[in-house]
């Protein structure tokens, strides 16, 4: 044998062990793929995993983390491959994209489990009279105001807007009397431009997509919130279509917009010396109570890994009550449940109780089978009207023909 | 085999690789493409062949619209790159004191990662703390923020300053080859004839780096064209669509919306509007090559 076969021999038979172990281990545990977004493994899910995975003999749950950008495409491709991940945190928004494709699992709940959930909540993963996902992470907004702001300006620092046209005049005065701008109006071409609006919607009794699924975008009480959205461009910072939601709390924090519509986790991300509060969102005319968009992030279970229903298992040990509320209080997220320790985080920190109160009236992100061509559809239309390209009305009606394609 | 057989055969094992390369990285994938775009491929794991409908749908949602804002963003994008670039050619040749730092000062842009500049843009196009409205209202020429992203018009030609500001110093590094090949003796018989600066450029110069103005034209004109980096950080296509090309509609369609077969359509679209700018680009070249043999 000369030297060179030996060589290569041993190379082979290196290789050949190296790769027998992940197959005798394979052989005792079957790996449930997950995927998470974000920087690092949410706290407290190490613990959550092992307790699982003990009370699963045969199961090793292995995570992979991904940042935010490659995120949902990674998850997407790999599914659409066909060699799809056990478990994955997605946007609840595109959960009817992924049935209608075949690519993930229902993850039907009952009746008690719906129940354990704030109003609503549940509509955001429901499609077909089925849950598609389970709730992981849930936002909703209010307003926050500048109460030196509102001095400057003569106004009442202590008395929010209720109302919309309490906003728009409290806002036109503060652009007229300061030099900031009332209102910070978000128009850019990023998803939050249709967040915005749609708080607007559900602040106005308004919806999207009725119970049967009927498109009703062209309804009085969402042409009075894109009519009003579009008006607030007078008291608003110049060039709303160059800001989304961040560029506005940056504007926020160096006191140039007066109010902005924002989640819960910029409570603590504001300077210690800006002097502010935060109110349920302005009401528009046909509103029945406090509304907000209700946003879910969810774990979706996707089709063909063999381990669907251990999947979904973990998906519900990942979300139960008590582990659920110890994500959101470590990530600063809005309650997807009523559960013991809400009433105390509101005592203990009352800007919390805006966040809470606009979700019984809130409504969901709709679901369309091509979410992307919706969202571009509803941020044409904002930016339409926000520029005075077109009239809300013709804005609005065209907005409605184009998404029923994407239904 | 007769030794002229088998220098035919050795000539094809000799292009094996070339030809090898060739069909992976290009024949194989435009192929395929082509293929996609004949059917109607999105997240399903099947799909199936609807003829010509994706390209008969292309043009029910303004694509044409598209197309022409394309053609207009290129034609000023790569008029601008390619009127700045044989400036500064010209400049960057002449014979004055610390020419070899001012070469390297047109680096930069073309030095810098792409994105970074980008964002750079994205900041100074900022209405709030952007230099360029900071400076333009300290100078009284605005009389608030002005937000350049912000508005049709303004974001269509910022996006063009950002392209030309990114594409310039290849122009003018090129062309300063070309301008430096042409003899010397050109200009001193010139010279002594009398003939002025402008004259030279215009007699001499110009004259003799059309060639490469052409082939500079043409590359910068195919990644002008597939420009996607520049709008997509900068505006994502919007406000309203005012800066969406060809091929940010493209990567909506296929990528956003994961309609492969659609994307696939406009993607094809693209290639041969691209092949006509090359067709184009081989009848000037050898027109030109033509007339310098007259």
């Amino acid at each position: 044998m000369t030297r060179k076969t030996l060589l290569g021999t041993a190379t082979l038979a290196l290789l050949a062990t190296g790769s027998m172990a992940p197959v005798a281990m394979a052989q005792d545990e079957t790996a449930i793929t997950m995927i998470q977004c974000g920087d690092a493994l949410a706290e407290g899910y190490d613990g959550f995993i092992k307790e699982w995975e003990e009370n699963n003999p045969g199961y090793k749950v292995d995570v992979e983390i991904i940042g935010w950008s490659q995120c949902q495409d990674k998850i997407t491709t790999l599914a659409a491959a066909g060699t799809p991940v056990g478990l994955a945190y997605v946007g609840s928004r595109t959960l009817k994209q992924f049935a209608e494709n075949g690519l993930i699992v229902p993850i039907p709940m009952s009746e008690e489990e719906k129940g354990s959930y704030y109003p609503n909540i549940v509509s955001t993963v429901t499609y077909d009279g089925t849950q598609w996902g389970v709730p992981v992470a849930f936002s909703t907004k209010s307003l926050y105001w500048n109460k030196d702001l509102f001095e400057e300006a003569g106004l009442d620092p202590e008395t929010p807007p209720k109302t919309w046209a309490e906003l728009y005049d409290m806002a036109a005065t503060i652009t007229e009397k300061t030099d900031a701008a009332g209102y910070g109006l978000s128009a850019k071409t990023f998803d939050n431009t249709m967040h915005q609006y749609l708080h607007w919607v559900y602040t106005n009794n308004g919806k999207v997509i009725d119970e049967n699924g009927e498109i009703v975008l062209d309804s009085p009480q969402n042409l009075e919130a894109l009519t009003w959205y579009g008006k607030m461009v007078d008291v608003a910072q110049e060039g709303p279509t160059a800001y989304e939601q961040d560029d506005l709390t940056a504007l926020f924090n160096d006191s140039k917009v007066a109010m902005i519509q924002q989640g819960p986790w910029v409570r603590v991300r504001l300077d210690e010396g800006l002097n502010w509060d935060v109110a349920p969102l302005p009401l528009g005319p046909q509103a029945e109570g406090p509304g907000t968009l209700l946003i879910t992030d969810s774990l979706a279970v996707f089709e063909g890994t063999g381990y669907e229903e251990q999947a979904i298992d973990l998906a519900k040990w990942l979300t139960n009550p008590e582990h659920q509320f110890f994500y959101e209080k470590t990530h600063g997220l809005t309650p997807l449940r009523p559960v013991d320790g809400v009433e105390e985080m509101v005592a203990e920190d009352p800007t919390w109780g805006p966040f809470l109160d606009g979700i019984s009236n809130g409504g969901p992100e709709p679901l369309f089978t091509d979410y992307k061509a919706f969202q571009n559809a509803m941020i044409d239309m904002v930016q339409s009207v926000v520029t005075g390209d077109k009239e809300p009305e013709v804005a609005l009606k065209d907005a409605a023909e184009e998404i029923d394609a994407y239904k | 085999m007769t030794i002229r057989q088998s220098a035919v055969v050795f000539a094809w094992i000799l292009l094996i690789p070339a030809l090898l390369y060739v069909l992976v990285i290009v024949a194989y994938p435009l192929a395929d493409t082509i293929n996609l775009s004949f059917t109607n491929a999105s997240l399903r794991r099947t799909y199936d062949w609807i003829g010509f409908d994706n390209y008969r749908n292309i043009f029910k949602r303004g694509f044409s619209e598209v197309i022409l804002r394309t053609l207009v963003w290129t034609f000023f994008s790569v008029g601008l790159k390619m009127v700045i670039g044989t400036f500064g050619a010209v400049m960057l040749n002449a014979a004055v004191p610390g020419r070899t730092m001012f070469r390297v000062l047109t680096m930069p842009p073309w030095i810098v990662p792409m994105a970074i500049g980008i964002f750079m843009w994205g900041w100074m196009y900022n209405g709030q703390f952007g230099m360029i409205s900071g400076l333009l209202q300290r100078f009284g020429v605005i009389d608030g923020p002005m937000p350049f992203l912000a508005f049709g018009t303004s974001a269509f030609w910022a996006t063009i300053v950002t392209d030309v500001w990114i594409g310039v110093p290849m122009v003018t590094i090129y062309l300063l080859a070309a301008i430096q090949s042409i003899p010397r003796d050109l200009y001193e018989a010139a010279w002594a004839d009398g003939a002025g600066r402008f004259y030279r450029f215009r007699r001499i110069t110009l004259p003799l780096i059309v060639p490469a103005l052409i082939t500079m034209s043409i590359i910068s004109l195919i990644s002008t064209f597939n420009s996607f980096d520049i709008i997509w950080i900068l505006t994502q296509g919007g406000p309203s669509g005012k800066t969406t090309t060809m091929i940010i509609d493209t990567y909506r369609t296929a990528i956003g919306s994961y309609k492969f077969g659609e994307g696939a359509a406009r993607a094809v679209l693209i290639c041969i509007f691209l092949s006509v700018f090359c067709f184009a680009y081989f009848r000037l070249i050898s027109r030109f090559s033509g007339a310098t043999m007259r």
